[in-house]
């Protein structure tokens, strides 16, 4: 039995009344869930904050995730994808009403410095930036993506090659390869 | 997608590869109520909202001119409002 299908079986278990499943399938999935957040937001307490939600969100709503309809995990990233979204929305509305939550950004990247691909990777567009997180770091395919993030398929591809290209734009004179996508 | 788009993209790999994420320990279970949420948004440090207008040598004049302007314009309005 591969990881993706032993989370599947552990939520049927944790649907069927097996509460130590639920510790189980968190053990699993938390440290990608948790890394997808955090590089998206860059904040350590909110991508605390938004697992838990997730999490809560999971136990409380159990018999709504259908193991016909797709893979926990992706059924997982979606929730927190959206509690995500969410609550970043609703912070920039609060930000625009009092400027003192506005928090301190970081100053104009020199360029004389090298840019991360941390920076590189926060620069991107909202939607770029989680196409790129969820293909690159966590191997998930095109339409696992167009079912976590709610968009077709076509859409994902688009995003995707839109987001190397900047990145690579991003970080500059540095690449020398040969050929494009 | 038939081909993976990063396939030729050694150094775009390598940067990528670069960003390692530390999880911290952290229970399923929140022990963190709304309210210190709510506690934690505001007690983070944040930008002034003044330094924009501090930052300029007009913006500077502008603020330490603006209450004397102020105080002389309710002075007259309450000369011409009361006499």
């Amino acid at each position: 039995m591969n990881l993706i299908e032993r989370e599947d079986q552990l939520m049927i278990a944790f649907q069927n009344g097996d509460d130590t499943a639920l510790e189980k399938i968190y053990t699993l999935l938390k440290p990608s869930l948790y890394s997808f957040v955090y590089r998206y937001t860059r904040d350590e307490q909110l991508s605390i904050d938004l697992v838990q939600d997730s999490f809560m969100k999971l136990h409380r709503y159990k018999q709504h995730y259908d193991p016909n309809k797709g893979k926990l995990k992706s059924y997982l990233f979606q929730t927190a994808y959206r509690l995500m979204i969410t609550k970043l929305n609703r912070r920039k509305k609060w930000r625009s009403f009092l400027p003192f939550l506005t928090p301190i950004e970081k100053g104009e990247i020199d360029y004389a410095d090298r840019l991360t691909i941390r920076d590189a990777v926060a620069r991107l567009p909202d939607k770029q930036r989680a196409v790129i997180l969820l293909f690159y770091y966590h191997d998930m395919t095109q339409e696992d993506i167009a079912e976590i993030l709610d968009i077709p398929k076509g859409t994902v591809k688009s995003r995707l090659h839109k987001a190397i290209q900047r990145l690579k734009d991003e970080l500059g004179g540095e690449f020398h390869e040969s050929g494009s996508i | 997608m038939n081909q993976d788009p990063f396939k030729k993209e050694h150094y775009l790999r390598m940067k990528l590869d670069e960003d390692h994420v530390q999880v911290p320990e952290f229970p399923m279970n929140p022990k963190r109520k709304r309210w210190d949420r709510l506690v934690n948004v505001l007690a983070s440090p944040a930008k002034n909202p003044v330094e924009p207008i501090i930052s300029t040598t007009t913006g500077l004049v502008v603020l330490k001119v603006a209450p004397v302007l102020a105080g002389t314009a309710l002075t007259f309005i309450q000369l011409i409002f009361f006499l």
